[in-house]
Order: structure tokens, then sequence, then C-alpha cells
């Protein structure tokens, strides 16, 4: 058995922070039914990256990654709510997530407060983008509009350039992936008081503030008044040269702080005349930016000639912290992630067998598995509403 | 007692800086008793930096409220034992020093587990506990290099820029405490704890999972797309008045429709080239040129607000000195008042959710061995003449 087997949690997300918490969950073992309107399934199933082979709705990777290990009911949750069949549905579950806006939970008749009297046990928790009671002038979101409130776009890159527009993070989904992460954690932290008290919990969680905590150590000092804040879109940043430059094979991120960075740097490049006129303790005690900027300047010259993961294999052992900028493609052929297992082959009836991309914490006892691969539309629509009357008699 | 699903459990840190500190100020958030042993010969460097009192730094406080501190030299057998002792009586161990150094130091999971069979023990390294690149440190920004993240932040076609250097602390503190959590509740339904090893590097990767697959699927190697979105459009940041910038993502023809209708333009949704999401796309920064030619005359708080209200996700990109003015962030009560020994009230970050008898948080971060008393005599059951024999011997203080 794995940790969470024998949970049952039924998922009414329809969007990637949902999908990605009840994944967490259902990798652990939980039995995970997914709700999915009969009517075409959830919307990122129409969302890619697809595989080149197979139709809708059973083409997207992104829908094959966010449910391995669920079951699909295709269930019309305003119906089933109308004629009790959600209510059945909920008496034998013991965690529900949704992922809609604000208000819809009210509106299939499910708002925290009722649900805390008719279903005394259960776990509800819901995501959204500024929590259970956003103003007028945040009703609306997307990922990309709430990275931006949450202080990493303004930031990211922290250069204070008029021109060019701050960014969005990585990827498409970066707001989702966190916040689904900070549900399952409270879901789980819910599940293990609730073996001693048999009490549910509402959970409430806001994309915005999940973001921002993930600037903690800044943002606290910023809140207490400790550090400065201001329009500078640099007011993250820390001083020193470290930054990413180019490769002769693509790109390395090097970071300098301290006197041994920069004794480590001597070393590996020989001691070099530039080098011989800057203090010793520059990093620390006079890191001007004249210094900086040409500290880059012979950095970028030196990394153009070298290859990514050859510099740094030989910086880690100098004591530098050099890195590769690595890709997906690198990531697939790391013999580290290969080591840990980070990617598991899972065969999917309609896209077939590639190594998905798995978590990153390995539990000696109950490690996560991805035992099936994400369901068909419906496949498991009769079993489900077959136990659900058999409960009934 | 504070409250909270975690009332009752112990967690002990034996942590440095940011990454390891946040699975203790999460757990300890959700309602955990969380104590961070600290050693005078080996401080965080959290509690020095920027300041001469090592009571009073501003970064240490930041990631440590509500926790307790106690003071034991690390570099004596007995120091070493008292820990033991204390792990003895405690569900969970949070470490993230360097490679090999809780082995080094006889805290390793072996010697734990001799002491308490059934420990969650939380290893946190760069690329884990074990493997051919297990060996090697960094910091946050090599993390999200390592991971894949790096390589995703930039502008179209150009170099990467890079995630903002302060990510990938604090969720690498949330991966390994949900970790910690899933193993902390198999362990009570089981009674089998175990070890939890995490890999900062591989939680930048799940950050970006959907990227993966597309490798996986297709071998794409997809770069920098600055703020492109494959099923959005408009989707991007833009210039207003003051310096000032607003982010705008449209997911229909119809939110495009009532854009352009904003825009004063509404024969802009007709337009052949605009007229759907993959013609909007084709001309993306034609679309963009002819939008941020709008929004830079504008105001960008008064503008995300009217945009809000005809139905489309705007949202002003926020500083620091938005971010700290953010009034839903005091009404939601995620900024909120700690105080210290002294009594004196701080601000600082509460946690991220809002939940049904949750926690209450109170106190701010320690002061170094501010809980000795607490944690010798009342937890371990020490004398205080036994207590005052270790701090004379230099074993605690």
């Amino acid at each position: 058995m794995s940790a969470l087997t024998g949970y049952r949690v039924l998922e009414l997300s329809e969007s990637v922070a949902g999908e990605y918490c009840g994944k967490l969950l259902s990798d652990f073992g939980a039995e995970v039914i997914k709700l999915e309107n009969p009517d075409g399934g959830s919307p990122t199933r129409y969302q890619g990256p697809f595989a080149p082979r197979g139709d809708d709705p059973e083409r997207s990777g992104l829908f094959a990654y966010l449910n391995t290990n669920k079951c699909s009911v295709a269930l019309d949750v305003q119906r089933a709510a109308a004629d009790h069949q959600l209510d059945k549905l909920l008496r034998t579950v013991d965690v529900v997530i949704d992922d809609h806006a604000a208000g819809w939970l009210q509106e299939i008749g499910l708002d925290p407060a009722t649900v805390e009297i008719r279903y005394p046990g259960l776990v509800l928790c819901s995501i959204t983008a500024y929590g259970q009671s956003p103003p007028e002038d945040r009703l609306h979101a997307q990922d990309l509009t709430v990275f931006h409130s949450s202080g990493w776009g303004y930031h990211t890159p922290g250069v204070d350039d008029k021109q060019q527009p701050p960014l969005q993070g990585a990827g498409r989904f970066l707001p989702s992936y966190e916040a689904g992460l900070e549900a399952a954690l409270c879901v789980t932290s819910a599940l293990y008081e609730r073996e001693k008290s048999e009490l549910g919990r509402f959970i409430d969680i806001s994309k915005l503030e999940v973001l921002a905590s993930r600037a903690d150590y800044v943002l606290a000092q910023m809140v207490a008044g400790d550090m400065p804040v201001g329009p500078q879109r640099t007011a993250y940043n820390l001083q020193g040269p470290a930054g990413i430059f180019p490769c002769r094979d693509g790109f390395a991120y090097i970071w300098m702080s301290a006197p041994a960075h920069w004794d480590a740097l001597r070393k590996m490049l020989g001691n070099p005349e530039w080098m011989k006129s800057f203090p010793d303790n520059w990093l620390e005690r006079e890191c001007t930016q004249e210094r900086v900027a040409e500290v880059r300047r012979y950095l970028a010259r030196w990394l153009v000639t070298q290859n990514k993961h050859e510099v740094a294999a030989l910086a880690q052992e100098q004591g530098l912290t050099l890195v590769a900028v690595n890709n997906a493609g690198d990531l697939s052929s790391s013999a580290q992630y290969q080591f840990r297992g980070f990617f598991s082959d899972v065969d999917h009836p309609v896209q077939g067998a590639v190594a998905y991309p798995t978590v990153p914490y390995k539990l000696s006892e109950t490690p996560a598995r991805i035992v099936s691969p994400a369901p068909l539309l419906g496949q498991h629509t009769q079993s489900a509403l077959a136990a659900l009357s058999g409960g009934e008699q | 007692m504070r409250g909270g699903p975690l009332q009752g459990v112990r967690v002990v840190e034996l942590t440095k800086v940011w990454a390891g500190p946040c699975v203790g100020k999460l757990l300890g958030y959700l309602g955990a008793e969380v104590i961070r042993v600290e050693s005078e010969g080996s401080l965080d460097v959290t509690r020095t930096y920027g300041v001469d009192e090592i009571n009073n730094a501003p970064g240490f406080q930041s990631v440590n409220p509500e926790k307790l501190s106690v003071q034991v030299n690390m570099k004596t057998k007995e120091g070493i034992a008292i820990i033991l002792d204390l792990l003895g009586k405690s569900d969970i161990l949070v470490e993230n020093l360097r490679p090999g150094a809780v082995k080094r130091l006889g805290l390793g999971y072996e010697d734990v587990r001799a002491t308490k069979p059934d420990i969650i023990y939380v290893s946190m390294g760069m690329f884990g506990s074990e493997g051919p690149l297990s060996y090697q440190t960094g910091y946050a920004p090599c993390f999200a290099a390592l991971g894949g993240l790096s390589s995703r932040v930039g502008y179209e076609g150009g170099a990467p820029e890079g995630m903002n250097i302060r990510y990938a602390d604090s969720t690498f503190g949330a991966a390994a405490a949900y970790g910690a959590l899933v193993a902390l509740l198999h362990r009570r339904r089981t009674g089998v704890g175990q070890f939890v090893d995490v890999s900062a590097v591989e939680c930048m990767s799940s950050m970006i999972g959907d990227t993966l697959m597309d490798y996986a699927l297709n071998g794409a190697i997809v770069g920098c797309e600055g703020n492109r979105h494959a099923e959005m459009a408009p989707h991007n940041v833009y210039p207003c008045r003051n310096d000032e910038w607003i982010s705008i993502a449209v997911n229909s023809d119809a939110q495009w429709a009532s854009l352009a209708q904003r825009m004063g333009q509404p024969e802009l949704a007709t337009q052949p080239s605009f007229c759907s999401h993959s013609m909007r796309k084709a001309h993306e920064a034609e679309l963009d040129t002819v939008i941020a030619a709008w929004t830079v005359k504008q105001d960008a708080c008064e503008l995300s607000r009217e945009l809000q209200l005809h139905g489309i996700a705007a949202a002003r990109s926020q500083s620091s000195l938005d971010l700290v003015g953010d009034p839903i962030l005091w009404e939601r009560g995620f900024y909120q008042d700690v105080s210290d020994r002294e009594g004196r009230a701080k601000a600082t970050l509460g946690p991220s959710w809002k939940m049904t008898r949750a926690a209450s948080i109170n106190h701010a971060a320690p002061q170094l061995g501010e809980h000795n008393a607490y944690v010798l005599g009342d937890i371990l059951g020490l004398s205080s003449e036994e207590q005052q024999r270790l701090t004379d011997a230099g074993i605690t203080r």
C-alpha cells in the first residue's frame, strides 16, 4: 500500500492547479475520482503539448501528465447536484478539490458553511486566484495576471528596463503548479488531523498568496520595514556579477557572492593579470558597479569558449558555483535524473509509451508511483455510478 | 495551544539559510512545534547577514517565525547525544546541511533511526542525497538553471534571462514539507517512519512538467517565448503611464471583442487578421503593438479595474511598493503581526492559506537559544543543575 491508499478524493477541478493537486495525491495511492463534463471533458484535454497521435479528447500530453492514476467519471456536475447524485458521491469521499472561480462552489450548493454541517468529515479544498471573496476588480485571472500581481512578474528579469516588458515565469503554468502543491500540503495536513478528530475542514488557497509566500525571505523583510521597497524592477536583486552567460553549446549560470568564490575563479582561470587589481574581499565589501561590469566582461569572454557541462564539472571541483542552464533534452539525458528515476515510462492507450516527469521527493517506504495512465474520458463512469446505486441498496 | 491540523507534532530543524527553514515554517504554520537546533560554532549565515546583532537579523526573522531555538554545541559528543535525545521525542527531522555533513556529525538517518525507529527524516539537497551529482552544491538560481526553468524565461528568440534570483528555495521547501506530511500520515496509519529525500533541481523541473511532456512526446525543446501562450492572445504585459505595466490575458473571442470595445476600436475584433485565436496568434506582434499604443496612455491601476469590470483578466504588474500596500493581502491577513520576546509587534507574512480551525501565529523568530530551558528541562527532563553543568561545560548555552 502507498501512503494515501484508501482515501477517496472527488476532483471537481477543471484546470491545471486543481488537477495537479489531485495528481500529487493520486500518485501516492489516493483514489481520485475526476468528474468530467460529458460534453468534451476537462478543458485541459484541449491544451498542449499534444501527442503526435490520437484525436481529441485523448491527445493532450498536458491532461495525460496531470491525471495519472485517476478515474474519469463523465457526469454533469450541475445536474448531479440537482438530482442528489452529487450528494451521494460526497458521502463516499474524504476530500473534494475544486479550482473554479470564487463563487462556483456556492452555485452547486457546496458553500463551505453548508458543507461543514452536511458533511462534517469532508475536507474541502478550493483553489482560486485571489481567495474566496475577491473584490470586483479581481474577479478575472489567468496565471500571467496572478504572476504579475504577486511581484514575481515585475522583477523578472531584475533589470531597470523601460522598454522591454517584465515577463511571465517559466512556462505557462508555474502559478498553478505552485498552488496545486500548496493545496496538496494543506489537504494532507487536514487528513492527518482527521484520523483522530474525524472532522473535515475547509481550505481556501489563493494563488496570489502562494506566489507571494514563495518570496517570503525578501517580502517579509519588506513588509517589516527592514528592506527598502520601491518602483525599481531590481528590488529583489542581490549585488554582484552572478548571471547567465553564453557558452559554446548553450548557457551556463555562475554565482559569486563570497571571497571563496573569487579564489575558486582565480584557480580555475590560472590567476590571470586582470584579477590581480581586485581586493580579495571585494565581493563582500567593495562590490562596485564598475568591478561587476569588468568581471562580467571577462566571464563572458571565457565562458563563450567553454562547453556548459564540462566547465560546470571542472568548476565544482574547484569550489566555484557554476552550473549548466539545462533544457528539457539535458534533463532527459541527465545521469542524476536517471539514477533517481525522475522520469517514469507510462503507457497511454492512445498516446503510446513515453517517459513522464515524476515528483521531486523520494519516500523510502511509500514512493510515489504511476500505476495507471490518465483515464480516457468517462472510462470509469459506469463502474462508479453502479457502485453509487449499489451503495444505496 | 496554537491549534491547527499539526498540533502535537514536533519538528526538529538542522537547517541553514532559506529552503530548510521554509519547511519548518510551513509545518509550524500548520500547527507543529518546530525547534531549530543551532550551534554557535556554525551559525546560520542569515543570523549575521548585514547586522551585528544575531538576534535581530531581518533575513533570519523572515523565515523563522513561531519557531523555538535551542543552542547546542554540535562539535561535542555530548551535544550530539542531546540532539539524539530530542529526536527520540520528535516526529520529523528536516536537514539541508551540505552533502555528507549530517553523517559526519553522527546524525545521519541510520544514527537517528537507531534512537527513534519511526522518525520521518527529511533530507534536502541540490540533487538529492544520492547519485552521481549528489556531491554538488549551489544556490537557488542554480536550482532554477539546472532544473530547466531558466532556459524558458526570456524574450522571444533571445538568450535566457532566467527566473528571478530569489525564486526556488520556498518552492523546494514546500515540496519537502509535502513529502514530510505524506510520510507522517503514513506513520499515523501504520506506525512506520521513513526517509524522505528531496532534490531541489527536481522541484524546479516539476514546475514545468508540461514542458518536459512536450519533449517526451515530440522531442521539442522550447526556449524563451517572452510572454507568449499557445492558447491565449493577446497574452502579454503592456506599458502604461509612469513606467508602469499591465498584464492582460484574453482567452476567448468574446473577451477580445470586449477589449477592442474598451480600446475604442471595436472593428479590431472583426478585422480578418485578429478575428480568431489562430489569426491573432499569427499576427501577435502586430496585435501587441496596437494594444501597447493604447495602454501606454493609461494609468495601470485604473485600466486594470476597467478591464476587470468588463470580464477581462488584467492586473497591474506590482512592484515591491505595490505589493506591500496591496489591500487584499492585508484584509485576508496574509500580512500579519507577530510579537518578539519583548512584546514588540512586527509585521511578517502569515500562511498563504486560510482554513477552518487554523493554527494561530503569534511569535516572531526566536533569539539564539531562547528555548534551551524548555527543550532541555521540559522536553528532555534535565534538572536545572544538569542544565547548568552543560552550560558550564560549553555544550549548551
